[in-house]
């Protein structure tokens, strides 16, 4: 969509820029609310307390089984900050010019938040990794800032395609083949077609996004009107409804079932894959040398890599189903958990066929081993990136890694540590295929596979589901004896009353 | 005047003999749209299958290029991007009509910079899937 103001010609945006906040400083001098309204927003705070059990989460707090945690890494986890500056905890919150406009209104493509910068993009050509010899070129501010607009696919996935460290490594449903889909892979993005943007649905307002996954819901009975501000634009019902099919059969089904369960069959359709597992346990492997290595796949997927150990990656994959009713208890820095038989999960999304609230959604479950205190008995924070001597991907040593990060959130650390296996659930929501390649019915009543998408949903009764075939055999012959029995009893009451016609008046 | 002929001489030497100086602007995503609605499509229907970007390397990718032999040498991978190929094909394929008005050049580097990124060695190595 065209804009109104062609931002090259404003006296103030035609000067050199030495910094990001000096861009801010001259963007604020018209948008003059555009600061404070971010400074509200978890984009900016990375904060957000649950309502429902006053649970403090947000990327400043929760711990994942992916890099763990931001605290120790700050100034290469901020890299995916809306700000600048973000190093450390004297970070100032309320300073205005912090505020980065251009991650997510630059129209270039040439605007990227440089590794370990804090959230600055390179001023000068940097060389990354370190001794690499790939460089990353210096961006010219005064370009960018010239040809700001409406924020695109482009600028949410700078953060949002890459999440977990890598393009596609996060979500599943979430990876860089959104930038440009086909109708196959989102059938609402698709670039030769509908078009969306991120912020067609995740409609925004003064700079708060509308879905995000910290406040899920997993039911919406709302009467929609688009465009209402106290309803949540994001969920399909905003603009299909609760009863969007033709078939009343299926509109039942979504009573209970979520759209993207019969609607994203697989995730990680665009040819990106995304992990499956991290197991930190194996990481710090080198060669004879003394050097970090990495292993990849055929297809060219890392698989080993000495800084965070082995991944399983996948493309396709068939979702996990789960009770969901919106809330998600986390496993946060501090709290107990047992190293048994079942792993941690870091977060558990909560709901069940009893409670009214829940619909059966997919899900992708992240697998992983990560360090843990086996004193405290707490899930450990390592420093990893970064050049104070003790980050893991430098020096491979998990006692001052573990040590460093777990200084830097404060936390108790015992000195001791092992590998404990976690879980954690991401929902699917992203990557909705086009309804000719929604869930057929046998897929979960009559799999041809004998494995149903739905089989491991506990608390239903599904016809056709763990279907025992002697059972059915049984239940057919009853039914056909039965019949049988009919059609006898019948037949010779027929004959009865032709014999004797009196007594078939009687 | 003649300094605007040398410089004009100039970029033109620095294209030709640099192509990545060309390839600078180059939109892969638009490259990928093409690629996976036009090539894989026609390819997964007639060709025997899908060529995944990851199969080669980003080195390969540009010699297949710079060598220009579909099907083997049948035919040439440019005219695949041409004008007369997409107005062929545009009223049955979105892709070929959306990007009807691209010059081919620039649309045979957007698929090139897609490619580089999706080969085995790339930053993101893409499959067809």
């Amino acid at each position: 969509m065209a804009g109104t103001a062609d931002h090259s010609k404003f006296e103030q945006l035609k000067k050199p820029f030495k910094s990001g906040p000096e861009v801010t400083k001259a963007c604020l001098a018209c948008h003059t609310e555009a600061s404070t309204q971010v400074m509200h927003t978890s984009h900016w705070t990375w904060e957000y307390t649950n309502p429902a059990n006053g649970q403090r989460l947000g990327k400043k707090t929760v711990l994942n089984n992916f890099c763990i945690a931001t605290t120790p890494n700050l100034a290469f986890c901020t890299s995916c900050h809306a700000g600048y500056g973000w190093d450390s905890a004297n970070f100032d919150f309320s300073k205005q010019d912090n505020v980065d406009c251009l991650v997510c209104h630059d129209t270039t493509g040439k605007y990227r938040k440089a590794p370990g910068k804090a959230g600055h993009p390179a001023y000068q050509d940097m060389e990354f990794p370190k001794g690499s010899g790939k460089m990353i070129k210096a961006v010219d501010l005064n370009v960018v800032a010239q040809k700001v607009g409406k924020s695109s696919r482009d600028n949410c996935g700078a953060c949002h395609f890459s999440g977990g460290g890598g393009d596609g490594v996060k979500h599943g449903d979430m990876d860089s083949s959104l930038a440009a889909p086909e109708p196959h892979v989102d059938v609402h993005m698709d670039a030769a077609g509908l078009d969306f943007t991120c912020a067609t649905c995740h409609k925004t307002s003064g700079h708060k996004v509308a879905g995000s996954r910290y406040a899920p819901m997993a039911m919406d009975k709302e009467k929609h009107i688009r465009g209402r501000a106290d309803a949540n634009p994001a969920t399909c019902q905003s603009c299909h409804n609760s009863r969007p099919h033709k078939n009343a059969r299926l509109n039942t089904h979504a009573n209970k079932i979520a759209c993207q369960t019969c609607h994203i069959p697989t995730v990680a359709r665009g040819g990106v894959a995304t992990k499956m597992s991290w197991d930190w346990s194996t990481a710090g492997k080198l060669s004879p040398e003394g050097k970090p290595i990495t292993k990849k796949d055929a297809h060219g997927h890392v698989i080993y890599d000495s800084r965070k150990g082995d991944f399983v990656v996948g493309e396709n994959i068939v979702p996990e189903y789960i009770w969901f009713n919106g809330q998600v208890k986390y496993t946060l820095l501090g709290d107990k958990v047992v190293k048994g038989e079942k792993p941690t999960q870091i977060n558990r999304f909560e709901g069940s066929h009893t409670d009214g609230k829940s619909m059966i959604w997919p899900v992708k479950i992240f697998r992983g081993k990560q360090p843990y205190d086996p004193i405290n008995q707490t899930l450990l924070v390592p420093h990893t990136a970064g050049d104070r001597g003790t980050g893991f991907w430098d020096n491979f040593d998990w006692s001052k890694a573990l040590t460093a990060g777990m200084q830097a959130t404060g936390a108790p650390y015992s000195g001791k540590y092992e590998f404990i296996s976690t879980e954690m659930s991401w929902p699917i929501t992203h990557m909705v295929a086009p309804k000719k390649d929604a869930l057929t019915c046998a897929q979960c009543h009559q799999p041809q596979t004998g494995v149903g998408r739905l089989d491991k949903v506990e608390g239903i009764y599904m016809p056709g589901r763990r279907a025992n075939p002697w059972l059915d055999l049984l239940g057919w012959l009853a039914a056909a004896a039965t019949l049988m029995g009919v059609l006898i009893h019948g037949a010779i009451r027929i004959y009865v009353a032709r014999k004797n016609p009196a007594a078939g008046h009687h | 005047m003649k300094m605007r002929s040398i410089l004009m001489v100039g970029s033109l030497v620095s294209v030709t003999l640099f192509p990545a100086l060309a390839q600078a602007d180059a939109d892969w995503k638009r490259g990928r749209v093409y690629y996976r609605m036009v090539c894989t499509q026609c390819h997964t229907e007639k060709a025997g299958g899908a060529i995944s970007p990851s199969v080669k390397s980003k080195a390969e990718w540009t010699a297949y290029f710079q060598a220009d032999k579909h099907a083997k040498g049948k035919d040439a991978v440019k005219f695949y991007f041409s004008s007369k190929f997409r107005d062929s094909i545009k009223a049955t394929n979105k892709a070929a009509a959306k990007f009807s008005d691209v010059p081919e050049a620039d649309l045979a580097e957007d698929v090139k910079e897609f490619l580089q990124k999706g080969a085995k060695d790339g930053d993101a190595p893409a499959r067809c899937s």
